[in-house]
């Protein structure tokens, strides 16, 4: 990722005037160096009574029996898979961005990997607690993993989707916590040398006796691509596996050979909402425009465009192989998503992951902040509700009518999610006020080539094709970080 | 010997120099600061690193094991002395009887914990009721009264004693009267110190009072041939029987004995010969009856008169005075049918009517001997003894009492304060001087009376009965007394100073004196003999031919005035009946009944307003919505429940529910329906007119079932039409239609040499009474959940039975689909369909791929396992059940206090199977197919050094199956009895198309109706 000029047709990666690497370090540790703000503390003060919440519920839930929660002899999972799979699908953006777009050298990715890669990790712990809080005896959790015991000969059931969950979502984690790590090791070495006293030691240990020799940042981009390469798999394999947990089963609504691209696109598709609704906030509130362009919302903007279609087919897809099967619970499980008693929550799951995101069509609405953000919700909100649609209401009448039921959440479901949400925010704004948000090393590998500085230079320097400069000030026009009048004499 | 050698360690001890000497004078070479350690500075000083170290390893060994759970001690106690026949773990039968029935009571180590059919049994022959296999959690009932009452304060039998006498000899010498009330006893030894009582105190009369009462029949009988006798039915031997509101596989008289002979028309040995009984059921509210016959047709209590009327009118070719046609059409030309049927099956005929009424069962009886069913399918001669109530005996007692005419009385397993129609009965007891309940637990009469002398529950007593003329059924004690009880009859003795020292010998002689000849026994062995068989058979007296004779216009103008009556402020009309659990309510306090599902509704612990589909959307009323019902000047307010089938215009409502003074199970379980009873030409009559609001309340029902048509689901419920079954037996299974077979390329197939264990179920046998659920219940320590976790869909039913409409679209065949259900306009002419589902132990379970810990595996005789001590409770294996069978225990309900009310005390769990595990919160469970009753079986016959024959074991459910419609056994034996139940045309396997080859198979469901009628 030498620095070499970039043509002029390609947006800058980082706008503003007089950025300087040292800016750049300024700019993104300012709130790790300086003590938070209001609003900082107004978020951490609402994200913990959610995280307070979330400890309740999941203790009650523990003391009394998870009959706590809305289930019964039809419905065996709802709001505790529901939240497990969407939880696992947020986090799949992050590995996308950390690991496929390095390998594909999408250098706009060096802004927004870092936070995309700690949702990750966030995200994974949420559902890894719905893994567990979900047990009918959670201190046998252990259970499903293939230790030695001594209880004999008994082993795992390696046939079963959910030993597959196991291994899937522990290398996930663990993989994703070492990429993530690896990847802020110059950055906390870079703390580190700005800080004096105990913080200077804290990160000195943490940043693993970083030098910053050449042969260090050489084995540093060694590691990162090989870690890189171990995740590319991970991407499609987890949600493969999660979705295997449905494709593998019997039950109408679940057994279906479409799930695992169906569900990697999905779990992108949500990841990525999650970044968008996350990173619109951040940048505005840690000032850091100039880092998180219009660019990088529009690019992450057009990977919801394509992959909310790539759900909308495989939508399709199921309700066409549902007609032309023949099966009759097939039939009657994908009709009554739509005339069953919940077709509210079909409508919801069809309306905002298809409907909804068609409308990233037009470029206006991809680079309007305040729709982008409210479009990111509102494919979460989908995204939560397919989850539903797909565990609820398949398994709430499925094949014996004597058997078929209704599921109503009780408080202790409704706390736990909304409690992990709040566990899930809690864990990001500490994030954001130890660790640098951005990555600052990556993002100063890219400000000689891709900046709009650099750009500028280019276009002083002239000898460039008219046609393209006007391509490339038009642009610009809709970058909220840029300062259009610069180029009007140009 | 000496030795001056000297050893020195050191040159310093051997010169002895002066430091040398000063140092040897301490222990230590060099000084140890103890001084300084214990006085204050050493205190203060800082612990160094390695000493911090050694604490705290040392604490946090010291707290880890002190802070280790001790393990739970649970005490047992050895036999010092071994009781003779007890051995620990093997379980010991007795003979006993319940209800006139005879039973097996399974014993362990010295406490009942089961109560099966006697395979020797007259009425059900091995079946039993579910209230049989409940009655023997009463026995554990922590609410029983553990010693005699007086005034309400507890009090020594002694006390109670003296009292009584002294009371008694004071009533005898007033001269005033004495009463005995009590629900029907049939036991000649009861009778006998009754009898003996009388003799004692002359003024003493004894009236069998039943709450759900037979004098209609009892009085027609008399007024027709001179017989008061309930007569003896047998439906076995009826081709066609026409029954207008007689519950008689649910309810009537003897539900369980003609369960079995009703099937016995209609089962696969029946349909193999091309024989089928055909039903028709004239009748308001759906009964368990109604939803088997074959014809159903609805009519309102008012039409039930005249509709006997024309029925007769019909048979005999005349016409009575006063009769006109009915103005339901459907009835009229069913009515037509019926008749023709029923004259073409002369001498083979049986027509039955639920009424009490005396008039309505004057006609049936005149109905009857057209058809020349006395002598075959009605026998008087030899009759049943189960009911002999008189209302107006009672009656004329509440009315003795209000003129303070009697002075004493004593309530044997009768509770009139609660089931009977009025509040006089409270009044009169107020001016009864000394009042005598044997109830075992307060009940609402008891709490009125002085004294409550607690009787023994039937398991701890000695005693007899005698069910139908000439089948005496012996009853003895399987456990001690648990509390401080006494036998009623042994109270009666001691008060009326019977010459017997007690009730024991007093039997004894009894059956030593006139009952043992009876059978062909004397003398001591013939009462050992009786107390291994359980009963004895008189030879059988021919069944005498009677023909009616009297004129009958008198009585068809009773009937009508009464239809009149009914109808005449045009209101709703309301039958009571009483629900398959809980009957007269005696049994309110127990659970396992509470918690069974009623077969048709499917409400646990309720009752509710039935209403017809389209009354409920003429009212614009809802499930659940609360009604008021105003009758005889008696309100209410229950739920009502749409019940496809019900009569419009009329709302059924079970009687039994709503007791006050219960233990903490029943009470406030629904409410008392027993004041909308009337009397009307001396006995209780079961139907009112009454007013309806709505009070715009809703309190939902606990259902267990809440989705109620089949959705066209074709390989679920199979049926056919007997037409067709004479065609192709193999109608409706698909068979033969020509399905490619493809070869099977994932799974092996194991071999399965000794044994493969798999069940029958025959959907023609299946009356869905659901005895086999509170059997499994027993059997299996199935946990009790209560009414808000029904209500949230979480019953632990290991079996269940599910029920099913169809409608009748205008003769075009069943409509099943809710969609167009919806659209129908006639709902009255539904089809019900049971299927009893368990797990169906399938060959290729989806349930067992799918756990990701292997705690449910299958096993190589084919049975599905489930190892509770491994599941973690994912409930992935529930999920993929497409039978949905599998239940979780979603709390730890044998002990959290929330479920108090249930089995979550020391003394109830004494009930439990020790030979099944109780199941701890978050573990699956399911049907294991009585796992122990296989291996106690193979055991068995592997001790006995023999191969297991066939039939030695059975499940839970099949062996209390009146119908038999279970059959359990070994698929790899090609002679047992469930591989050639299982060879049948009619056999087909629920869901077979999945492909998991289940190890349940069913038979067809086959309907006795014409095209037509289809």
């Amino acid at each position: 990722m030498a620095s070499h000029s970039e043509s002029i047709i390609r947006e800058p990666l980082i706008t503003g005037k007089d950025i300087t690497y040292a800016k750049i370090t300024n700019d993104v540790l300012r709130p790790v160096e300086n003590m938070p703000g209001r609003a900082w503390w107004i978020g951490f003060s609402v994200a913990s009574l959610g995280a307070c919440l979330w400890v309740f519920a999941v203790s009650y839930t523990f003391w009394y029996g998870i009959g706590s929660w809305g289930l019964n002899k039809t419905v065996g999972w709802a709001w505790d898979i529901t939240g497990f799979v969407w939880w696992v699908g947020i986090g799949h953006a992050g590995t996308l961005i950390s690991a496929i777009l390095l390998l594909f050298r999408q250098n706009w990715r060096n802004s927004i990997n870092r936070s995309a890669e700690a949702m990750t990790i966030f995200a994974v712990i949420c559902a890894a607690t719905y893994v567990v809080s979900h047990m009918g005896r959670p201190w046998l959790a252990y259970w499903p993993l293939p230790l030695p015991n001594q209880f004999g000969s008994i082993w795992v059931n390696f046939n079963s989707p959910l030993v597959w969950d196991v291994f899937a979502i522990s290398t996930y984690f663990s993989v994703s916590l070492v990429f993530w790590y690896t990847g802020l090791l110059p950055d906390l070495a870079t703390i580190r040398d700005r800080a004096t006293g105990l913080r200077r030691k804290i990160y000195s240990v943490l940043s693993f006796g970083w030098t910053g020799s050449v042969k260090t940042w050489q084995r540093f981009e060694t590691v990162c691509l090989i870690l890189a390469g171990i995740s590319t798999p991970l991407v499609l394999s987890v949600h493969t596996i999660v979705s295997m947990d449905f494709a593998t089963s019997l039950e109408p609504g679940w057994h279906t050979t479409i799930f695992p691209p169906y569900f990697v696109a999905g779990a992108i598709f949500s990841g990525f909402a999650m970044v968008q609704t996350l990173l619109l906030v951040t940048r505005k509130v840690l000032g850091l425009e100039n880092y998180i362009t219009m660019f990088h919302i529009e690019a992450m903007n057009k990977i919801i465009l394509l992959t909310g279609s790539i759900v909308g087919v495989a939508y399709l897809t199921e309700f066409f192989i549902a007609y032309y099967s023949g099966g009759e619970y097939e039939q009657y499980t994908f009709l009554n998503r739509f005339i069953g008693p919940y077709w509210w929550a079909g409508c919801m799951m069809y309306g905002c992951n298809v409907l909804m995101t068609q409308l990233m069509w037009f470029k206006k609405i991809r680079t309007n902040i305040p729709i982008s953000w409210v479009l990111s919700i509102v494919v979460n909100i989908g995204m939560w509700f397919e989850r539903f649609v797909i565990i609820v209401v398949s398994l709430h009448r499925d094949f014996v009518p004597s058997s078929w039921a209704m599921f109503y959440p009780t408080w202790v479901d409704v706390s736990v999610f909304i409690g992990s949400i709040g566990l899930f925010f809690t864990m990001f704004l500490l994030f954001i006020r130890v660790l640098p948000s951005i990555a600052m090393a990556e993002v100063k590998l890219i400000l000689k080539s891709s900046s709009e500085q650099a750009k500028k230079k280019l276009l002083e320097h002239g000898n460039l094709d008219k046609e393209q400069v006007e391509f490339y000030k038009e642009s610009l026009t809709s970058f909220d970080s840029v300062d259009i009048t610069d180029y009007q004499k140009l | 010997m000496d030795s001056n050698k000297k050893y020195w360690k050191g040159l310093e001890e051997l010169n002895k120099t002066p430091e040398f000497v000063e140092k040897n004078k301490h222990e230590f070479a060099e000084p140890i600061p103890i001084e300084d350690v214990l006085t204050g500075g050493g205190l203060e000083g800082r612990t160094p690193r390695r000493d911090f170290l050694k604490a705290l390893g040392f604490g946090v060994g010291a707290v880890t094991l002190a802070a280790c759970q001790k393990v739970p001690v649970h005490k047992s106690i050895p036999y010092l002395i071994k009781p003779e026949e007890i051995t620990p773990g093997v379980a010991n039968y007795y003979v006993s009887t319940y209800d006139g029935q005879a039973i097996l009571v399974k014993t362990r180590e010295g406490r009942p914990i089961k109560i099966e059919g006697h395979p020797s049994d007259l009425l059900a022959k091995g079946g039993a009721s579910a209230q049989a296999q409940a009655s023997v959690l009463d026995l554990y009932d922590v609410t029983r009264l553990k010693n005699p009452v007086k005034n309400g304060g507890d009090a020594g039998w002694a006390e109670v004693d003296d009292f009584v006498v002294r009371e008694l000899l004071a009533i005898k010498a007033a001269g005033k009267k004495i009463r005995i009330i009590s629900s029907t006893i049939s036991s000649p030894s009861t009778l006998g110190v009754i009898a003996d009582f009388i003799k004692q105190f002359p003024a003493t009369k004894h009236i069998n009072y039943d709450a759900v009462s037979y004098t209609g029949i009892i009085q027609a009988n008399q007024n027709s041939f001179g017989k008061a006798v309930l007569p003896h039915y047998n439906f076995d031997k009826a081709d066609i029987i026409v029954s207008f509101a007689a519950d008689f596989l649910g309810t009537w008289i003897s539900p369980e004995e003609f369960t079995r002979q009703y099937v016995s028309n209609r089962n696969s040995k029946s349909l193999e010969s091309k024989k089928m009984s055909r039903h028709i059921q004239f009748e308001t509210g759906m009964s368990l009856t109604g939803s088997n016959a074959d014809v159903r047709i609805p009519i309102k209590p008012s039409e039930e008169g005249p509709a006997l009327i024309a029925l007769y009118n019909a048979i005999s070719g005349n016409s009575l005075a006063g009769s006109k046609g009915l103005n339901n059409k459907v009835a009229d030309n069913a009515i037509a049918i019926a008749a023709k049927e029923l004259l073409a099956a002369k001498g083979k005929a049986l027509v039955v009517a639920g009424s009490n009424d005396v008039a309505t069962q004057v006609l049936v009886n005149a109905i009857n001997s057209l058809l020349g069913s006395f002598g075959t399918t009605i026998d008087l001669d030899n009759p049943s003894l189960q009911y002999a109530g008189n209302d107006a005996e009672f009656v004329e007692f509440v009315n003795d009492m209000k003129r303070g005419d009697v002075d004493a009385v004593f309530f044997l397993n009768a509770n009139p304060v609660y089931d009977y129609y009025n509040k006089d009965v409270v009044d009169g007891l107020k001016k009864v001087r000394l009042k005598v309940s044997f109830a075992s637990s307060t009940d609402e009469t008891a709490a009125l009376c002085n004294i409550v002398a607690p009787n023994h529950h039937y398991l701890e007593s000695w005693g007899d009965d005698n069910a139908i003329s000439g089948y005496y059924t012996v009853m003895q004690p399987t456990i001690n007394p648990v509390y401080d009880t006494r036998q009623a009859e042994q109270s009666l003795m001691k008060w009326s100073d019977n010459p017997a020292k007690d009730y024991y010998t007093y039997v004894r002689n009894n059956w030593d004196k006139n009952l043992l000849a009876k059978g062909g026994l004397s003398g001591q062995s013939g009462w050992e003999t009786l107390l291994q068989t359980g009963s004895i058979k008189e030879t059988v007296k021919t069944a005498g031919t009677y023909t009616f004779g009297r004129d009958l216009n008198a009585v068809a103008q009773t009937i009508l005035d009464h239809s009149t009556a009914l109808t005449a402020d045009n209101k709703t009309e309301i039958q009571l009946y009483q629900s398959v659990a809980l009957r007269d309510g005696k049994r309110a306090n127990n659970p396992w009944l509470q918690e069974l599902p009623d077969p048709v509704s499917k409400v646990t612990w309720d009752n509710f307003a039935a209403m017809s589909p389209s009354d409920m959307k003429k009212k614009g009323l809802q499930d659940g919505d609360v009604v008021k019902i105003e009758a005889n000047g008696y309100s209410i307010t229950l739920p009502v429940l749409v019940q496809p089938g019900q009569a419009q215009g009329t709302i059924s409502i079970a009687v039994g529910y709503g007791r006050t003074v219960v233990g903490p199970v029943g009470i406030n379980v629904g409410k008392n329906a027993f004041p909308f009873y009337s009397l009307r030409n001396g006995t209780f009559q079961t139907s009112a007119s009454a007013t309806l609001t709505a009070t715009g309340e809703n309190s939902p029902l606990a259902q267990t079932q809440t989705h109620h048509s089949i959705e066209g689901r074709n390989s679920i419920i199979k049926e056919a039409t007997f037409t067709e079954y004479k065609k192709n037996p193999a109608v409706g299974t698909g068979k033969g239609e020509g399905h490619k077979e493809y070869p099977n390329l994932f799974w092996q197939k194991y071999e399965r040499p000794t044994y493969d264990w798999v069940m029958a179920i025959d959907l023609n046998a299946c009356t869905g009474c659901g005895a086999c659920v509170v059997a499994c219940s027993a059997e299996n320590n199935v946990p009790v959940v209560g009414k808000d976790e029904v209500r949230r869909r979480r019953e632990m039913h290991w079996i269940r039975i599910d029920r099913y409409y169809s409608f009748n679209d205008n003769g075009q065949g069943g409509t099943t689909k809710e969609t167009d259900i919806a659209k129908l306009e006639d709902l009255d002419h539904v089809k019900v369909v049971y299927q009893p589902m368990l797990c169906q132990h399938c060959e290729h379970a989806p349930c067992e791929t799918v756990c990701p810990v292997l705690a449910t595996v299958h096993s190589s005789e084919g049975l599905n396992h489930m190892a509770y001590n491994r599941c973690v409770g994912t409930r992935y294996c529930a999920n993929n059940c497409p039978y949905k069978v599998r239940r979780f225990n979603w709390f730890n309900y044998w002990n959290d206090s929330r479920f108090d009310n249930y089995l979550n005390n020391e003394h109830t769990q004494l009930v439990l199977n020790p030979d099944v595990t109780t199941r701890f919160r978050g573990v699956m469970e399911k049907c294991s197919m009585c796992i122990q009753r296989i291996q106690a079986g193979k055991l068995k016959a592997k001790i006995e050094k023999r191969p297991l024959k066939d039939g030695e074991i059975k499940m839970a459910c099949q062996q209390t199956c009146s119908a038999n419609a279970i059959v359990f056994g070994n698929a790899s034996d090609p002679e047992s009895e469930v591989s050639k139940a299982l060879k049948s045309e009619r056999t087909y396997y629920v869901l077979e198309e999945l492909g998991v080859q289940p190890g349940v198979g069913y038979q067809t469901k086959i309907r006795n109706i014409s095209e037509l009628e289809a």
